[in-house]
């Protein structure tokens, strides 16, 4: 099994940063779950990550040692975009893994690939994008590897075979592998992940196992007295991480102790208050964007 | 490791069998059109014999048959001899149209002729299974290496769109591509066998195979061999990191070498600009492993037509290969996904 620790890792293309000093520790047998925006440098930082592209400074060290060739028998990747052969058989796709990776398993991927209902005698310029996803997920969990690194591994997918990968990847964590993988759907992230990553134009926004980054961030809610009422002293305080406000509604996303800011408003004569918890989209908007998510608090500035 | 070449070669292969195929169903179908006048004997002897008068007499020579065709009416005398093997020597002896004394030969496979002409007769030896110099064979093998090279000629570029799959093998860049351009380089040499294989088949179709092996060993055969190997390396070279387009540069690498070569050749005036189109043409020729197969067959001897040695056309061959492989890793090894 395996520690994966990216130091300070940077990636440039001419003057464009792609990732920029990007540093974090990926336990062993650990699900981490890699989110950012579109263009955040997710796949950039896989792609360093397995030297597909160079890094332009920083390292990555799989136990702490860098990535060699021997290394891949340990890795197994599923990239965003479908890379098989399309004149290749299913069957073909199967067997060329077998030849290249001692730990692959022919029985495991038909399993897998019967499970998924895909045809091993189809080419895979007939199958559709999601069963060309469901084939390279199948082939990559065949390898049975220490690491597995899945970029949208459930692009294309339908529910149920969405559900179908979430249930494998996390198969593969109590197997003992450490998986990594990104994904635009945040609810498929919370379900499976114990830590994340969260990027945002190739710099780190945040990280942390899913369950401390929960318990430390709570929304308190609150029914203010009027539309007009002014949130004095709330504003500015530190343990305010975000402020939104919609008529007498308001959000306030806190960072520690949600209960003292509940008094708070308690004090003010608010009404209705309760403590939400958070769920990971909100953690990851307001990683992502917080500047925006502040943006509409209106008076007591 | 290197399983998808292997594929891309036996898909090739497989097509290139079935126009051998074709090719082979072709001569067949000429070979069955053609037996009444391909039994040459026979032939000569329904011909002759329709003249009036004609005489056809056989004896046995030395322990071998002949038969004696004879033509008072147009003074002709035709001489058949079996040979062991089950060729014919055959001796046509008959008045010229031509007064000119001439000697004149003809090599077709494995029939040979000579004509010659003195004193107003004309005298024709047929030889019908006279051997045929083995490089004749390679120089088609050869040009079929060329066609399968020039198929195979991007497979770093088809790796395109893979890289994922290709560059996460456990092997190191280098060793996965010598794998590649390995597999490339066995079919292109099976695509040389089978083609030999087949011109065999045909050729004994028509004529009982009877081969000269003595020029095998020359350096015209190591040249024949190289260079479909070398010409795969130059378009690998040329195409080792192009992310797109690389069809292109296959298909019009052909055209662009021939006119390239062709340029080459011809002086362009005597201005500046057209000796240094001269120049560029030349320095250009000189790195397209093509340039370096000018041949010239006379009979079945074949002479180099560049004025180098073959063994000089083989070596810059053979380093222009190499220098053309190295090209191809070096930037397989640089390339990213």
């Amino acid at each position: 099994m395996s520690t994966i620790s990216i130091k300070n890792l940077r990636k440039t293309y001419g003057p464009y940063v792609a990732v920029d000093d990007l540093s974090f520790e990926i336990p062993e047998a650990c699900v981490f779950g890699l989110l950012g925006p579109n263009g955040a440098g997710k796949t950039t930082t896989f792609k360093c990550m397995l030297d597909l592209a160079r890094a332009t400074s920083g390292s990555v060290l799989y136990d702490g040692a860098p990535l060699v060739p021997e290394t891949f028998e340990r890795i197994a990747y599923v990239p965003e975009r479908s890379v098989l052969y399309e004149w290749m058989t299913v069957a073909e796709h199967v067997e060329m893994q077998r030849r290249a990776y001692r730990g692959f398993s022919v029985p495991r991927a038909h399993e897998l690939l019967a499970q998924f209902g895909i045809d091993l005698r189809k080419k895979a310029r007939a199958l559709s994008k999601g069963m060309r996803t469901a084939t390279m997920v199948a082939l990559a969990i065949a390898r049975e590897s220490d690491i597995l690194i899945f970029d949208e591994p459930t692009s294309g997918l339908d529910p149920i075979n969405q559900r179908h990968v979430l249930n494998l990847i996390i198969n593969e964590s109590a197997r003992g592998a450490t998986v990594i993988f990104s994904s635009h759907q945040i609810g498929q992230v919370e379900r499976a992940a114990e830590r994340i990553a969260v990027i945002d134009r190739g710099r780190l926004a945040l990280e942390g196992a899913v369950d401390d980054l929960k318990a430390d961030r709570k929304i308190v809610e609150a029914i203010l007295p009027s539309e007009n009422f002014a949130l004095n002293g709330l504003v500015g305080d530190p343990r305010i991480l975000r402020l939104d406000r919609t008529g007498r509604i308001v959000r306030a996303l806190t960072l520690h102790d949600a209960s003292d800011v509940l008094a708070k408003f308690e004090a003010l004569g608010a009404s209705g208050l309760r403590i939400v918890d958070l769920n990971l989209e909100d953690i990851f908007l307001y990683a992502v964007s917080p500047a925006d998510a502040t943006a509409d608090v209106v008076e007591g500035r | 490791m290197n399983y998808v070449e292997w594929l891309r070669v036996r898909n090739a292969l497989r097509i290139y069998a079935i126009v051998l195929g074709v090719l082979i169903v072709i001569a067949l179908i000429v070979r069955v059109s053609l037996s009444s006048q391909l039994n040459h004997d026979q032939y000569l002897i329904d011909r002759v014999s329709k003249e009036p008068g004609t005489k056809i007499s056989h004896s046995v020579v030395d322990g071998l048959n002949r038969t004696t065709i004879v033509s008072p009416s147009d003074s002709t005398t035709i001489t058949i001899d079996e040979k062991p093997d089950g060729g014919r020597i055959i001796h046509i002896v008959e008045p010229s149209k031509s007064h000119k004394p001439s000697t004149h030969a003809a090599h077709v496979g494995s029939f040979r002729a000579n004509t010659t002409v003195s004193n107003g007769i004309e005298t024709i030896t047929v030889d019908t299974d006279g051997p045929v110099n083995v490089v004749i064979f390679l120089f088609i093998a050869s040009f079929a290496g060329l066609i399968l090279a020039t198929c195979l000629g991007a497979p770093f570029a088809c790796e395109q769109g893979h890289l994922e799959i290709a560059m996460l093998k456990p092997v190191t860049r280098i060793r996965y591509a010598l794998g590649v351009i390995g597999a490339d380089f066995a079919g292109i040499a099976l695509a040389g066998a089978m083609t030999i294989v087949a011109a065999v088949i045909c050729q004994a179709m028509f004529e009982v195979p009877h081969f000269d092996f003595s020029e095998v060993a020359g350096p015209l055969t190591l040249l024949l061999i190289v260079l479909p190997f070398s010409w795969y390396a130059a378009l690998c070279a040329a195409t080792a990191s192009m992310q797109r387009g690389a069809g292109a540069v296959v298909g019009f690498a052909w055209p662009i070498a021939f006119v390239t070569i062709g340029l080459s050749h011809i002086p362009l005036g005597g201005t500046v600009v057209g000796q240094t189109f001269h120049v560029i043409f030349r320095a250009v020729a000189s790195i397209i492993p093509l340039s370096y197969m000018q041949v010239r067959m006379m009979g079945s001897t074949a002479t180099s037509d560049n004025g180098l040695t073959f063994s000089l056309n083989a070596a810059i061959i053979t380093g222009l290969m190499l220098i053309y492989g190295a090209l191809a890793i070096a930037q397989w090894r640089r390339v990213e996904a």
